[in-house]
């Protein structure tokens, strides 16, 4: 099969990208890579991994974003590059869509929809969506899976996998990642299925309907099935147009308060969030109410989570150590040696990163780089990719408030700071 | 005693150092195996932390402001609104095992207490451009040359000394014999899900300097806080010292005296400041001048107004939303519905906050 073929050509290339150097050195007994040696290796393989992805489309390109989101395993350059797999996906043509949805529907489309529009408004990895209309009246947007995509999915991690047990086998001291690749299937699985998301979405938007400044779009059940989605179609400016907002009479400050309220009640208060903030994801209405978009990867915490992590910033804002190891412990943090004061070394490198050299309730890009750069550096800490995944998010965040202005802090969302009186 | 000396009444002026200065105890203050700030002196009495020179500060400034003839103010004990359960009801509540209400209130003290660190984080403006009287030798001189900074740390600790919050999770644990946390405390906190209001309201006095007005505000509404806190404060006290409901009567329901104890200080310098400004003369950003006196007492009224209408109703809100659910545990909820609902104690507000815009200078 043809991908099969590009996924072992994609293996063999990278595998000899980085050990043929690394051989010659050994056979003329020179020192082994340093990082800043290593780094236009990491910059091809990149490359390499990119236009794969690109060429075979689908669950490449998913596994590419979740890869892009391992800071804490990856090289920068390589994260970098890989953060372009995004929204570049050309859409498929109309007949193969309709195909899809007639299969999926089980009926003709007029026999649902009194309009359809034929060219997708967004063709994104897994699906794209489309602005049509029900027979009802009700405007709706639909997003369309990707016929084939569940066949590629397998065949695609059925590769990988074999790749990775093959690297495995040749390397005396491989990076661990047949665990990441499991972790990394099970988050595009959930992508996959959108009975999931749909769920998902209905949970998120349960918890704010209290909220009026929260608009999280309704899934019709009754016309969605696990490859399809049919919503509530939304409208609004790009989070990060702040001269729109600008221009709506909007207070971009709002918006950073209305978002990090929604993600901290997420992830501190409801143990379940939607776990991709990205800008794409996120819209405000021209009165200024803040849609949230796509919980295909939605995640539950465990229990506890919440309460740990809040304990965590706390103990880094007052410089506690002695608390901030038993937070890191409870968020599940295990140190490989033995020596729990590795956490300290972390948490005292993220601190140093801050603008004023204190904790004061942000997680910023820089401070989460280096999170992620001192777990790669030095492996002797095993981090609960929960964690990962959350401080990702902050991070994400922090770079949408310092877009607009504004700033991510977590703790002053919480309502430190008096707004609960 | 040097200590004496160096801080005789007649000194108006310290350094940061000195205003975070604790001296030595005879026996350090620990609470649930976690070293706390104070300690006890010779006799056994508690001393609150940082007290040197801040508490002797506080004294001087005070009498300073009634040498001059400046009232200091006063938040009326009346407009302190109760806390909901009362007494009676929480202790009933444990009495027939529904601890969850009761946990989780004790639970958010302690986050809320903790909070209260980001008052270092407060901007103070240069009072000697906007303020046309001089502020040497006063409170106000002082508030982010260590009083904000020592107000933060008793309230959430500092380095590997806990602080109210780490006390309050101390009394809560020994008297409730380390309850389970429910897993909803810090929703609950947030205001689950629902809007709650935007943190920015309309300003009060748009004339002002922004960061003199955001300073004054928050002292303002940290003041009305730590007043009203004087009443969760006593009722945890009371409710935790309660031997019939409290496995630990002496140790936390002490644990809650020395908090108050503590406590005592942020009122005083805040309500100290407030007047000292409340007696000045404050340049507006058009090159008008502005009584300190409309200014301060416009902001506690208007901020008492809300807080004693808001808060009871809020409270009482939270708690009933999930008191059927937790009352399930209880033998018989119904009838435990009904005793409780029997123990309510009805409070209205009072008229007036005693800072009306339009009533005299006391
Ligand atoms: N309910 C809706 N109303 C209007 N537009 C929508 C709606 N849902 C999705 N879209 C548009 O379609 C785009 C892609 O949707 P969505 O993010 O759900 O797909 P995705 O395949 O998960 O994409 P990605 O993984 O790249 O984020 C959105 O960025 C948005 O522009
Ligand atoms: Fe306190
Ligand atoms: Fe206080």
């Amino acid at each position: 099969m043809r991908r099969t073929g590009t996924v072992t050509r994609l293996g063999i290339y990278l595998y000899l990208l980085y050990k043929v150097p690394a051989w010659k050195r050994k056979l003329l007994r020179q020192p082994e890579h340093t990082d800043e040696e290593l780094r236009p290796l990491h910059d091809r393989a990149a490359n390499a991994i990119l236009a794969a992805a690109t060429s075979m489309r689908g669950v490449m390109i998913k596994m590419c974003q979740a890869m892009a989101t391992r800071a804490d395993v990856f090289p920068p350059e390589f994260v970098e590059r890989l953060k372009e797999c995004h929204d570049s996906v050309p859409p498929k043509p109309w007949p193969v869509v309709k195909a899809a949805l007639e299969r999926e529907l089980g009926q003709p489309i007029d026999a649902v929809f009194s309009e359809f529009s034929e060219t997708p408004i967004a063709s994104a990895s897994l699906a794209q969506v489309h602005i049509a209309r029900l027979k009802s009246g009700r405007e709706v947007a639909v997003k369309v899976q990707y016929p084939d995509i569940e066949d590629i999915f397998r065949t695609d991690l059925r590769n990988m996998e074999r790749g990775v047990r093959a690297y495995e086998w040749f390397d005396p001291q491989p990076l661990p990642l047949l665990p990441l690749i499991k972790e990394l299937t099970e988050h595009v699985g959930y992508e996959i299925d959108f009975r999931r998301e749909a769920r998902s979405g209905a949970r998120v938007r349960e918890m704010f309907a209290k909220n009026p400044r929260i608009w999280i779009p309704e899934v019709l059940e009754e016309h969605s099935t696990g490859r399809i989605l049919v919503m509530e179609k939304v409208s609004g400016i790009k989070i990060t147009e702040k001269a729109q907002l600008l221009e709506h009479g909007i207070d971009p400050e709002d918006v950073v308060q209305d978002l990090m309220s929604v993600y901290v009640q997420m992830i501190l208060g409801a143990g379940f969030f939607q776990a991709d903030p990205h800008p794409g994801n996120l819209m405000v209405t021209p009165d200024g109410r803040l849609i949230v978009l796509d919980f295909g990867l939605s995640k539950e915490l465990p229990e506890g989570f919440g309460m740990g992590l809040f304990e965590l910033m706390f103990s880094m804002m007052t410089f506690n150590e002695a608390s901030m190891m038993r937070a890191f412990k409870e968020l599940g943090f295990a140190s490989k040696t033995g020596d729990d004061g590795t956490f300290l070394l972390i948490a005292r490198r993220m601190i140093s990163r801050s603008d004023s050299g204190a904790f004061e309730g942000e997680f910023t890009e820089e401070m989460t780089d280096e999170l992620f750069d001192a777990i790669r550096e030095d492996p002797v800490v095993d981090v609960p990719s929960d964690f990962v995944l959350v401080g990702r998010v902050f991070s994400f965040l922090s770079g949408i408030a310092h877009t607009l202005g504004g700033r991510a802090n977590v703790l002053q969302a919480m309502g430190a700071g008096g707004s609960r009186g | 005693m040097s200590v004496a000396t160096e801080s005789a009444p007649d000194r108006l002026t310290f350094t940061p150092q000195e205003l975070l200065e604790s001296g030595s105890y005879e026996e350090p203050l620990i609470a649930g195996g976690v070293r706390c700030h104070g300690g006890f002196d010779s006799t056994g009495a508690y001393r609150s932390p940082r007290m040197v020179h801040r508490g002797p500060a506080i004294d001087a400034w005070k009498s300073q402001l009634a040498r001059d003839g400046h009232g200091l103010i006063e938040i009326s004990k009346a407009l302190m609104p109760p806390q909901y359960p009362n007494v009676d009801q929480a202790k009933l509540l444990l009495r027939n095992g529904v601890r969850d209400p009761i946990v989780r209130a004790l639970t958010i003290i302690s986050i809320v207490e903790g909070f209260g660190a980001v008052i270092r984080d407060v901007k103070v403006p240069d009072l000697g451009e906007w303020v046309v009287e001089s502020v040497e030798g006063t409170a106000l001189a002082h508030l982010d040359k260590g009083l904000f900074e020592a107000h933060a740390r008793d309230e959430s600790g500092y380095r590997e000394e806990g602080g109210h919050k780490q006390m309050w999770e101390a009394a809560r644990d020994t008297a409730l014999e380390n309850p389970k946390i429910p897993g909803d405390v810090l929703m609950r906190m947030m205001g689950g899900g629902g809007g709650g209001q935007r943190g920015k309201a309309e300003r009060p006095f748009p004339q002002l300097d922004p960061t003199l007005e955001r300073m004054l505000t928050m002292m303002a509404r940290v003041c009305i806080v730590e007043v009203f806190a004087e009443g969760t404060f006593d009722w945890g006290e009371r409710v935790l010292s309660d031997g019939e409901v409290s496995a630990a009567p002496d140790a936390a329901g002490g644990m809650v005296r020395n908090i108050r104890a503590d406590e005592n200080p942020h009122v005083e310098y805040l309500r100290t400041g407030l007047s000292e400004m409340r007696a000045r003369t404050i340049r507006t950003v058009d090159g008008k001048t502005i009584a300190g006196e409309t200014v301060i007492d416009g902001l506690l009224h208007g901020m008492l107004h809300e807080m004693t209408r808001s808060r009871p109703r809020d409270q009482r809100e939270d708690l009933r939303e999930s008191l059927g659910e937790a009352m399930k545990v209880a033998s018989n909820p119904k009838a435990l519905l009904e005793e409780f609902d029997a123990l309510e104690s009805v409070w209205t507000p009072p008229e007036t906050t005693g800072f009306e815009p339009s009533t005299e200078a006391a």
